[in-house]
């Protein structure tokens, strides 16, 4: 199954710090909901581990992302796969960036195709569970970035 | 008709079954019941994906969990294994068939590898920690993609459509020129479900030393499933040992459980000739033991005359069946069974196909192959008569065979042995309360309600002639059928007969017995029929199982012949026992046992008999010295090998058949069809016991009527299996479950010693009545049914438009 999300949000910071900010694997994985570690590989790739669960089948999803295309300071995007035991996940996520009076306008779009038990048993769940734990994702993005967790001033 | 049981004193009568005294009070034995000392248990890793290559599988850290003793990927197994043979030509001969994925995986739920552990637990664990690295591919779920050959499957074939002829019959083109009306009919589609037994598959191996392989399995056709396993392992067949107990329904699809047990086989001997266990969970068995095939009929045309009589219909179909072939091609013929239905159409082509996708592989699923063409049929039959302003049953009466003409020959040269299809009908009309249902629908239809009434008349084919099998392939080295029983006299004058039968339910135990009672003059509890299927201990033939109704012919027959050949030896040590002459003895039972009473009061018991040959002997005379009371006879059905060229040839002996009426209402809301009222009418011939047909007849409308209204294997365009779990699959249930108004006929087959037709597969006869009654019922909003499969999310998209209805052409021609 496919599970496609997009919006956009807004935050107080220049574009290039929220470029490098979502581009910089050490600072932008601590957000994934349910993280537990990351594993920077080089400069392009890392493995993400987060706590993932759906009814019973609950366990540890190992993630493989890497950065698939950067255009500084206006577009960065990650293809990934991930899996744990029930599933399996292809992913991809962009972001579109766009210089807007007092901050950015951050245009995001994400897709995951699921495969295996957990598609098959938890489809009915995975949809709302994809959806709330993306809400959560961008709250703490524009959280971190408004905040100055960003690395520069609010 | 002769009444039930008639002047029989066992055969014909309600015997309750033998076998549900030890089953009701779950002393039965079953392969996870099975426990042997120093036993370790097999856990599969299965793919999640439906398409993907495998880049590497990373066992490290299962392999290092306490208790597990080693894991098998496929690429192992692939160095020490044959792929399974294939029984079809090429393309299809070119698959490379391994009991475990290699390289890649082509099914969600096909195994990858397997753990072998001390404890079930651990495996399942341990499997958990095997890292399979896939890269995803392209998943085909349907045969018109398959079709194109964008994605491969099987590149080693070079193409997705491993199978594909035409099959014609009569003068297809002149029948249309002739014909008063044609009518053209868009794409038809036959859904994919399976069957839901109690026990799903499982297996115990131990590889023993000395090279012997011994199996504790529930596969209902050992001899079929041995004869892939022998060359794969690279063992002689004779170092295969089988041996079956109960086993919880198979309705086919264990059948294909042979990859399985050689997996467990490779794990015996990888961890040092231990057993192994594997028995699968509900969620495997769904994602991967065995489905019924999918079909889809495209540019269908029918030609009828001026009464409304079908006189041709040229067809094309495209068979799915899964990503591999282990039982198929077979499918691609066993239709041709029944190419006429019950009808009087002698001129037909179909041009069929058979495709791969990325779905779980097919099994002979009950009705395998037949109940999917009978639909078909069914459909034409009521979507013409429906565009032609034919009332349903009149349209089947006047297509039907008529009794007078039976044995009928279908244009393919098979033998319709014997039945009243009219008779049939009328019963059914009968039962259900045709003209007032009728009289109901209308009141209802004035108040705006959705009701139809819809007929399914339907075939059980049984007794396969296996030379079928070279239409598709001309070397294969098969033909005929056969099936062997043993009866002995033990030494205590026990009766004992083994069979070489698979029984799955179908009550072998207890109809064997009545059979046996009834020609020795005895009571069928003295009679122990051996429980199971054993190559060591039980007689067997090559074609030995159970599976394509016919054990009532089959295996009946063969006990017929071991009871006829005891009989004679019975009464030669009678006769030199009591001084008489044979003609003077007689079978019965004693006051001391069964007996052969001779002269006056002299008698003799089994007993005397067996004691006579097995510790006596001394005292019989050279002549009688060559008895055994130990018999065993093979029956083989008259059977000629086809005409391969032409297609032509009796590929069944028997056709019990089957008519159902049903009555249906469609909720306007929700659009849930409720079933109002049902009648089955059933005729398989002579019945042995009408308990176990009446169980059977149950049964197969069970499991249809789910099939119609509730369950489906559906997949996902990613190749997930969205019905993984009964709660997704929805199988029938006592709670949906109709009342039945049954009633049986019997039109005794000239074919069988005792007038018997197999049944039990019942040729899928709800799904033809469900469908005629949708489309009765929703005639009016436009809807013409296309599909096998109507659950309310199906009716509410068809009647939104969502799902289109089949496009329906008329072409009238002067007169």
């Amino acid at each position: 199954m496919i599970i496609t999300h997009q919006g956009d949000f807004q935050v107080s910071r220049p574009r290039q710090e929220v470029y490098d900010f979502l581009t910089d694997p050490e600072r932008f994985a601590p957000l994934l909901p349910h993280f537990k570690s990351l594993e920077v590989t080089d400069p392009n790739n890392f493995v993400v581990k987060i706590k993932v669960g759906v009814s019973h089948i609950r366990g540890t999803a190992t993630v493989r992302l890497s950065n698939q295309e950067r255009r500084p300071p206006e577009h960065a995007s990650y293809t990934g796969t991930g899996s744990m035991a029930g599933g399996s996940v292809s992913l991809g996520a962009s972001f579109d960036l766009a210089e807007v009076e007092g901050g950015t306008r951050v245009n995001w779009q994400g897709q995951a195709q699921v495969f295996g038990k957990i598609a098959s048993v938890a489809r009915g769940l995975l949809e709302p569970l994809t959806r709330k734990n993306i809400q959560a994702l961008i709250d703490s993005l524009q959280g971190a970035l408004d905040s100055g967790a960003a690395g520069g001033p609010a | 008709m002769t009444p039930p049981g008639g002047d029989k004193k066992w055969v014909g009568k309600p015997l309750r079954r033998k076998e549900d005294d030890r089953l009701v009070r779950g002393r039965g034995k079953f392969v996870d019941d099975y426990e042997m000392a120093g036993m370790r248990y097999l856990h599969f890793v299965r793919s999640p994906f439906g398409h993907a290559r495998i880049r590497g599988i990373d066992a490290s850290a299962a392999e290092n969990l306490p208790g597990v003793e080693a894991v098998l990927t496929g690429a192992e197994l692939a160095e020490t294994v044959q792929p399974f043979m294939q029984i079809g030509p090429d393309p299809g001969a070119k698959l490379l068939d391994y009991p475990m994925a290699v390289g890649k995986v082509r099914y969600q739920g096909e195994p990858v590898a397997a753990v072998i552990a001390a404890s079930r637990m651990v495996a399942e664990d341990a499997a958990e920690l095997v890292e399979v690295d896939y890269e995803p591919l392209p998943a085909v779920i349907d045969a018109e993609t398959a079709l194109l050959d964008e994605t491969l499957l099987h590149e080693e074939a070079g193409t997705n459509a491993i199978y594909g002829d035409r099959f014609e019959w009569g003068e297809v083109d002149r029948a249309f020129e002739e014909a008063a009306t044609v009518v053209s009919i868009g794409r038809l589609h036959f859904h994919r479900f399976s069957s839901t037994p109690l026990e799903n598959n499982g297996v115990v191996c131990r590889w023993e030393p000395d090279g012997k392989i011994y199996f504790v399995c529930n596969n209902s056709f050992p001899t079929f499933g041995i004869q892939f396993l022998a060359p794969a392992l690279g063992v002689a067949l004779e170092q295969i040992h089988v041996q079956t107990h109960d086993i919880g329904g198979s309705f086919g699809i264990k059948i294909t459980n042979y990859p399985q047990m050689a997996v467990c086989a490779l794990a015996s001997r990888r961890v040092g000739g231990r057993p192994v266990k594997w028995v699968e969970t509900r969620t495997e068995h769904l994602q991967g033991s065995g489905h019924g095939n999918e079909r889809t009929y495209l540019d269908t045309r029918v030609a009828l005359d001026a009464d409304g009589v079908i006189t041709a219909i040229s067809s094309r179909h495209l068979d799915d069946c899964g990503a591999y072939l282990r039982y198929e091609p077979l499918g691609c013929v066993i239709w041709s069974q029944v190419v006429c239905a019950t009808y009087r159409l002698r001129n037909l082509r179909i041009d069929f196909q058979q495709l791969v996708t990325n779905k779980c592989p097919t099994a002979p699923n009950r009705g395998y192959s037949r109940l999917q063409h009978l639909w078909f049929m069914e459909r034409v039959l009521d979507i013409c008569g429906h565009r032609l302003g034919i009332p349903a049953d009149e349209m089947r009466l006047r297509n039907y065979v008529r009794p007078d003409e039976m044995p009928y020959t279908t244009p393919n040269g098979c033998v319709y042995d014997s039945g009243d299809y009219p008779a049939m009908l009328a019963r059914a009309k009968e039962l259900i309360g045709w003209d007032t249902w009728r009289a109901k629908q209308r009141e209802a239809r004035e108040a705006g309600r959705w009701v139809g009434i819809g007929i399914g008349t339907t075939l059980d084919s049984g007794t396969n002639n296996f030379g079928q099998s070279r239409i598709l392939n001309r070397f294969l080295p098969f033909s005929g059928n056969s099936e062997a029983a043993n009866i002995k006299i033990d030494i205590d004058g026990q009766i004992v007969v083994s069979l070489g039968s698979v029984p799955q339910g179908q009550g072998h135990e207890t109809t064997t017995a009545q059979v046996v009672a009834e020609e020795l003059g005895i009571h069928p509890d003295r009679v122990r029929v051996r429980t199971g299927f054993n190559t060591e201990w039980n007689t067997y033939t090559g074609h030995s199982g159970t599976y394509a109704s016919q054990f009532a012919v089959t295996g009946l027959s063969a006990v017929h012949g071991a009871v006829g050949k005891l009989k004679k030896e019975l009464a030669r040590l009678a006769a030199f026992r009591l001084g008489c002459g044979e003609d003077q003895l007689s079978f019965e039972e004693g006051e001391e046992g069964p007996c052969l009473k001779g002269p006056g009061d002299a008698s003799v018991n089994y007993w005397g008999l067996a004691n006579l040959v097995n510790v006596n002997n001394a005292e019989l005379p050279q002549e009688l010295r060559e008895l055994t009371l130990n018999c065993r006879y093979i029956y083989v059905p008259p059977f000629e090998v086809p005409d391969v060229e032409k297609k032509y040839g009796n590929l069944t002996l028997t056709y019990a058949a089957q008519l159902h009426v049903a009555v249906v209402e469609v909720d306007r809301r929700t659009c849930q069809a409720r079933i109002l009222d049902y009648a089955v009418v059933d005729d398989c011939g002579t019945v042995i016991n009408p308990v176990v047909v009446e169980g059977q007849v149950h049964g197969a409308a069970a499991h249809g009527i789910g099939a119609a209204l509730y369950e489906t294997c559906a997949y996902d365009p990613e190749g997930n299996l969205m019905t993984s779990t009964f709660s997704d699959y929805c199988p029938i249930t006592a709670i949906n479950m109709p009342s039945l108004r049954c009633a049986n006929m019997q039109t005794p087959s000239p074919f069988s010693f005792n007038g018997a037709k197999g049944m039990g597969e019942g040729g899928g006869a709800p799904l033809h009545a469900l469908s005629a009654a949708l489309q009765d019922a929703l005639l009016s909003e436009g809807v013409i049914v296309g599909d096998s499969h109507n659950p309310p999310d199906a009716i509410f998209q068809t009647l939104r438009g969502m799902r289109p209805s089949p496009r329906v052409e008329v072409e009238r021609r002067g007169a």
